[in-house]
C-alpha cells in the first residue's frame, strides 16, 4: 500500500514531478559524464606517465635514495645482465631498460650551459615514445656519441641536427671528462623548463663520459598496469632469495604530477557532487513541502481515521525515495546513453601542452560511477524528504482538517 | 740475436733513465710555481671573453702544501667579504649574507674561475707520473698521467725550458683525450727571494677566444695553521 | 437493560486562541451517549458542536473535564497515542467527503482495513460487501474525481463502517449535497444504525437531519441548552 500510495502521489502533479525528476536526471548525468571524463583522463595520464617515462617499476641499488652520493653512481647498479634476465623471465614483464641520469656543462664553442642528461638504451627508449621530435631523427641504435636535445637547449646553443657540441662532466672517480657529440635531433616534451636543459644520450655514451660500466637504475615495463603490485611482490622475494641488495619503487611512488592531477580532478568532482547534492536536496524538499501543503487536509483525514504519525512520516519518506529511484534510474540511462553518444561522435578537443594535434573527447563508463550517481540521487532525495515528512506527521489533526 | 738483446737493454736503460730524468725535471720545474709550503699571495685575475668583454677581480690567497687554500675576495667592492676554501676533494664558499658556508659541487667548480685556480696550482710532482720525455726546440716536453683517477685532469703535456727548467706551457687533457685548457707561463719575477711565475694565461679551449690572465704579487711565507683550512674556520673570517 | 454509556463527557471545557482573543468553545459540558444512539448535536455555527464532536472523536483535547470512551478514560492520553482508538472504535464522515484522491473507491474503503491488518481474503470480502451496502459495487474501480458528491459520501460511509467501529462521527454530512441526495444519505445512515447497532453522532444545522435524529442535543454558545433525556434521567 505504501509503495502504491507513494508511486501514485509522485505522479499526482505531473508537471512538478517532471521538473524535479529532470533536476535529478541532470545532476546524475553531470556526475556520470564528469566522472567518466575524469576516469579516462586518469587512465590516459597514468598510462602515458608509465609507458613514456617512468616504467611500472624502478630498481636501484639499496641505499640509493637515502645516500648523498658524493660522486656520480656511487650507488649505481653493477652487472645488471643477470638481474635483467631474471626479471624478464616473468611473463608479465614486457621489457626492462637501464638508465643513467647525469648533469654537466654543454658547450658549443662559444658558451656553456648546464645540461641534465638521461642515458638510455636507444631501442628501448624509442619503444617508450618519450618525446616528440621537432627536428632531425631519434637516437640512432649504434652510435654512442649522438644525442638529442630539448628545444630550449637547442635554441640557447644555436644548435641544429648535424651540429657538434661538447658535453663536460665529472667521472665516477671525480676526474673531469669531456666528449664531442653530434646533435641527431631536437625534441619537445611540453615542459619548457625541462626542454631548456634536457639531453638524451645513448647509455654507452653516458657511461663513457662517466668512465663507468654501472647504470643508475633499471626500468621495468609490464604488459598490464594492474599487475604492478603482484610483480613488485614477486620481485621483492626474488631479490631476497638471491640476496641482491636492491631497492624498488613503483610508478605510483614516482608519479607526483599524476597524483596532483588526480587530486585536483577529484577535488573538482567532489565540489560538483556537493553542488548536485545541494540542488537535488532543495528541489526534492521543495516538491515534497508543496505536496504536503496541498495535501494537508488529506493528512488530517488519514490521521483522524487512525493512521499513526510514524506511518505518515514513512509515506512521505517513501515518496522522496521513489522520486530518487525513478530519477536515479532515468539519470543512469541518460548518462549511459549520452556517454556512448559522445564516444561515438568523436568531438575533438584542443591539443594539450606540447602537442600539435587534438584528441577526441572520450568518457569512460564505469559501473562505479553509475552506482555512485544512482546512490547520490536516491540518498539525497530521501534525505531531503525527512524533515518535511516529520513536520507532516506532527500536524495537528483539527487544524489540518480545517485547512483549505 | 745478441745484437737485438743488447739494443733492447739499451732502450730499457734509456727509458728508465728517461723516467728518472723526467721526475727530476718535473721537480725542478714545479718549484717555480709552488715555491713555498705555507704562504700568502695576492692574485689579480682578468678574464677576457670573445667580444672583448673583460672582468677583473683581486684576491688574497692563503695556501698550504699544494692542495689547501683559502681565497679572500678583495676586489671588486661587491665581492669583498667572500671567502673560498679550496681543498682537494671539496670546495666551500662563504658569503657574508649567509649564516654558514655553502658547499660547491665538482660541476660548479668546473664552471667558474675556481677551475682556473685549480689549474694554476696543480702540483705535477704530487699528482702525476711522467711517462715520456721528448725534446721540442729549446724545451723538454713531458707527458704526465694522473696518479689517481680522482685527479681532475687525466693527462698533461708540459713544456719546460731546457736551460732554466722554467715551465713554459701546460696542456691539460681529460679522460677522453680531449684538450680542455692550456696554461702559458708568461712572466717570471722575484718574490720572497725566489724566482717564481708571476703571470699565467689560461685558455679555455672549449670556448676559443675565452682566456684568463692571473698575475701574482706579494708572495709571503706565512705560518698558516692546519685548522685554518676547515669549513668552520671559514665562517670566522 | 442498562449498559453503561458508550461515551461519557463530564464537565468538559475547551478554549482556543483566535488571534489575540480566547474563544471559549465549550463551557462545562456534560453528556452521555448510549450504545446504538442516533444523536444530533444541533446549533448555529459557533455553538461548539464541531468542537464537541472533535473531542469525542479524540482529535482534540479538552482543557478540563473528563472524557470516557467505551469505559476507557482517554483524557490523560496524548492525541497521537489515540490513533488506535480512532482506528478500531471510531469512524469519521466529513462534510467535504475527504477521500484519498489517488485511490479508487475500493482502495479508499480498503484503507482502514489495511491499517487494522485485516488479512487479504477477509479484507476483500468486507470491502465488496460494504460497497454493495452503499450501492457502489459498479464504481469500485473509479477514483473520487469520477464520482458525484453523493457517491463520494457513500464511499466515505463505507470507509467509516468497514472497520466495524462502535461509533461513527459525522460533521455536517449532508451540507455539501442537494436535498434529494441528502435525503438518500440520511436513509442510508438510519438503515445502518438500525441494522448494525452502531452509534451515530452528527453535528448539524440541517433541520431535516435534526428531525430525523432520535435524540437531539441543542447547543448554544458552548453549552447544552436542552437535553430532554438528561432532564428525564435527572428527574
Amino acid at each position: 500500500m505504501l509503495t502504491k500510495l507513494a508511486l501514485r502521489n509522485v505522479f499526482r502533479n505531473r508537471r512538478r514531478s517532471a521538473i524535479t525528476l529532470l533536476v535529478i536526471v541532470f545532476g546524475a548525468v553531470g556526475l556520470i559524464l564528469f566522472g567518466g571524463y575524469k576516469a579516462i583522463t586518469f587512465h590516459s595520464l597514468r598510462e602515458s606517465t608509465i609507458r613514456n617515462r617512468l616504467g611500472h617499476l624502478q630498481i636501484y641499488k639499496a641505499g640509493f635514495e637515502r645516500a648523498e652520493a658524493r660522486k656520480p653512481l656511487e650507488y649505481g647498479l653493477e652487472d645488471v645482465a643477470q638481474l635483467r634476465r631474471a626479471i624478464q623471465n616473468d611473463k608479465r614483464v614486457r621489457m626492462t631498460t637501464a638508465q643513467i641520469t647525469l648533469m654537466g656543462l654543454v658547450s658549443n664553442g662559444d658558451k656553456s650551459e648546464t645540461f641534465i642528461a638521461t642515458g638510455v638504451e636507444p631501442k628501448e627508449d624509442k619503444a617508450m615514445n618519450a618525446q616528440r621530435l621537432v627536428a632531425g631523427t631519434d637516437l640512432p641504435n649504434n652510435e654512442s656519441d649522438a644525442i638529442i636535445i630539448g628545444r630550449g637547449l637547442a635554441a640557447s646553443m644555436h644548435a641544429k641536427p648535424g651540429d657538434y657540441l661538447t658535453l663536460m662532466s665529472t667521472t665516477t672517480s671525480g676526474s673531469l671528462n669531456a666528449i664531442d657529440v653530434r646533435v641527431a635531433g631536437v625534441f619537445m616534451s611540453g615542459v619548457k623548463e625541462y626542454d631548456d636543459r634536457a639531453v638524451k644520450m645513448p647509455l654507452a655514451g653516458a657511461q663513457q663520459l662517466l668512465q663507468t660500466t654501472k647504470v643508475e637504475r633499471l626500468l621495468v615495463m609490464l604488459n598490464d598496469t594492474d599487475d604492478t603490485a603482484a610483480v613488485r611482490a614477486s620481485l621483492t622475494s626474488l631479490f631476497a632469495k638471491n640476496r641482491w641488495a636492491l631497492e624498488m619503487k613503483d610508478w605510483s611512488q614516482l608519479a607526483t604530477f599524476y597524483h596532483q592531477v588526480v587530486a585536483l580532478y577529484n577535488g573538482i568532482f567532489g565540489f560538483i557532487g556537493m553542488v548536485v547534492f545541494a540542488i537535488v536536496i532543495f528541489s526534492v524538499a521543495n516538491t515534497i513541502v508543496m505536496s504536503i501543503f496541498e495535501r494537508t487536509r488529506e493528512i488530517g483525514t488519514m490521521m483522524a481515521i487512525g493512521t499513526t504519525r510514524a506511518s505518515v512520516w514513512r509515506m512521505f519518506l517513501a515518496e522522496g525515495l521513489m522520486i530518487g529511484v525513478i530519477g536515479g534510474v532515468a539519470g543512469l540511462l541518460c548518462g549511459a546513453g549520452i556517454s556512448s553518444l559522445i564516444n561515438r561522435v568523436h568531438i575533438m578537443l584542443p591539443p594539450p601542452p606540447g602537442y600539435t594535434q587534438g584528441y577526441p573527447l572520450r568518457v569512460m563508463l564505469q559501473p562505479g560511477i553509475l552506482v555512485t550517481a544512482f546512490l547520490i540521487a536516491v540518498i539525497t532525495s530521501t534525505l531531503s524528504s525527512i524533515l518535511p515528512a516529520l513536520k507532516a506527521s506532527r500536524l495537528k489533526i483539527v487544524d489540518a482538517l480545517g485547512h483549505i | 740475436m745478441k745484437r737485438l738483446i743488447a739494443i733492447s737493454f739499451l732502450f730499457v736503460a734509456m727509458s728508465l733513465h728517461a723516467d728518472d730524468k723526467a721526475a727530476a725535471v718535473l721537480a725542478r720545474s714545479d718549484v717555480f710555481r709552488n715555491p713555498i709550503e705555507s704562504f700568502s699571495v695576492d692574485v689579480e685575475l682578468t678574464s677576457f671573453a670573445t667580444g672583448g668583454k673583460t672582468d677583473t677581480s683581486r684576491f688574497r690567497v692563503y695556501g698550504k702544501s699544494s692542495d689547501r687554500s683559502v681565497v679572500e675576495f678583495t676586489f671588486p667592492q661587491t665581492e669583498k667579504g667572500k671567502y673560498l676554501l679550496m681543498l682537494r676533494d671539496a670546495m666551500w664558499i662563504y658569503l657574508p649574507s649567509a649564516s654558514r658556508p655553502i658547499r660547491i659541487s665538482p660541476l660548479q667548480r668546473l664552471m667558474g674561475q675556481a677551475s682556473n685556480g685549480d689549474v694554476a696550482r696543480t702540483s705535477f710532482t704530487v699528482d702525476y707520473n711522467a711517462t715520456a720525455v721528448a725534446e721540442d726546440g729549446d724545451a723538454f716536453v713531458i707527458d704526465l698521467v694522473a696518479k689517481d683517477p680522482s685527479v681532475a685532469y687525466n693527462r698533461v703535456r708540459l713544456w719546460i725550458d731546457k736551460q732554466s727548467y722554467e715551465p713554459r706551457r701546460a696542456d691539460f687533457y681529460v679522460v677522453s683525450g680531449k684538450l680542455i685548457k692550456r696554461a702559458t707561463y708568461k712572466a717570471y719575477g722575484t718574490m720572497a727571494g725566489r724566482r717564481v711565475v708571476t703571470e699565467i694565461e689560461i685558455d679555455d679551449l672549449l670556448r676559443p677566444g675565452n682566456r684568463t690572465v692571473m698575475r701574482y704579487a706579494n708572495l709571503t711565507p706565512k705560518e698558516n695553521a692546519e685548522k685554518m683550512f676547515t669549513k668552520d674556520a671559514l665562517g670566522k673570517w | 437493560m442498562h449498559q453503561p454509556p458508550l461515551i461519557r463527557l463530564l464537565d468538559v471545557t475547551r478554549t482556543y486562541p483566535l488571534g489575540r482573543v480566547n474563544v471559549r468553545a465549550l463551557t462545562g459540558v456534560s453528556l452521555d451517549v448510549d450504545h446504538g444512539d442516533f444523536l444530533a448535536l444541533a446549533g448555529p455555527s459557533g455553538s461548539g458542536k464541531t468542537t464537541l464532536l472533535n473531542l469525542i472523536g479524540c482529535i482534540d483535547k479538552p482543557d478540563s473535564g473528563r472524557i470516557v470512551i467505551d469505559g476507557v478514560d482517554v483524557t490523560p492520553v496524548p492525541l497521537h497515542r489515540l490513533a488506535s482508538t480512532r482506528l478500531h472504535t471510531l469512524g469519521f464522515i466529513f462534510q467535504t467527503f475527504n477521500l484519498i484522491p489517488v485511490l479508487t473507491a475500493y482502495e479508499n474503503v480498503e484503507y482502514p482495513l489495511l491499517l487494522q491488518h485485516v488479512p487479504a481474503a477477509a479484507r476483500r470480502k468486507r470491502v465488496l460487501e460494504w460497497l454493495e451496502q452503499v450501492g457502489l459495487s459498479d464504481q469500485a474501480r473509479q477514483r473520487p474525481d469520477q464520482l458525484s458528491g453523493g457517491q463520494r459520501q457513500r464511499v466515505a460511509i463505507a470507509r467509516a463502517m468497514a472497520g466495524q467501529p462502535k461509533l461513527v462521527l459525522a460533521d455536517e454530512p449532508t451540507a455539501n449535497l442537494d436535498s434529494v441526495t441528502a435525503a438518500k444519505i440520511l436513509d442510508l445512515l438510519e438503515t445502518l444504525n438500525a441494522g448494525t447497532g452502531c452509534t451515530f453522532i452528527f453535528a448539524t444545522h440541517d433541520p431535516a437531519l435534526m428531525s430525523r435524529a432520535r435524540r437531539c442535543v441543542r447547543m448554544h454558545d458552548g453549552a447544552i441548552v436542552n437535553e430532554p433525556l438528561l432532564e428525564a434521567r435527572a428527574s
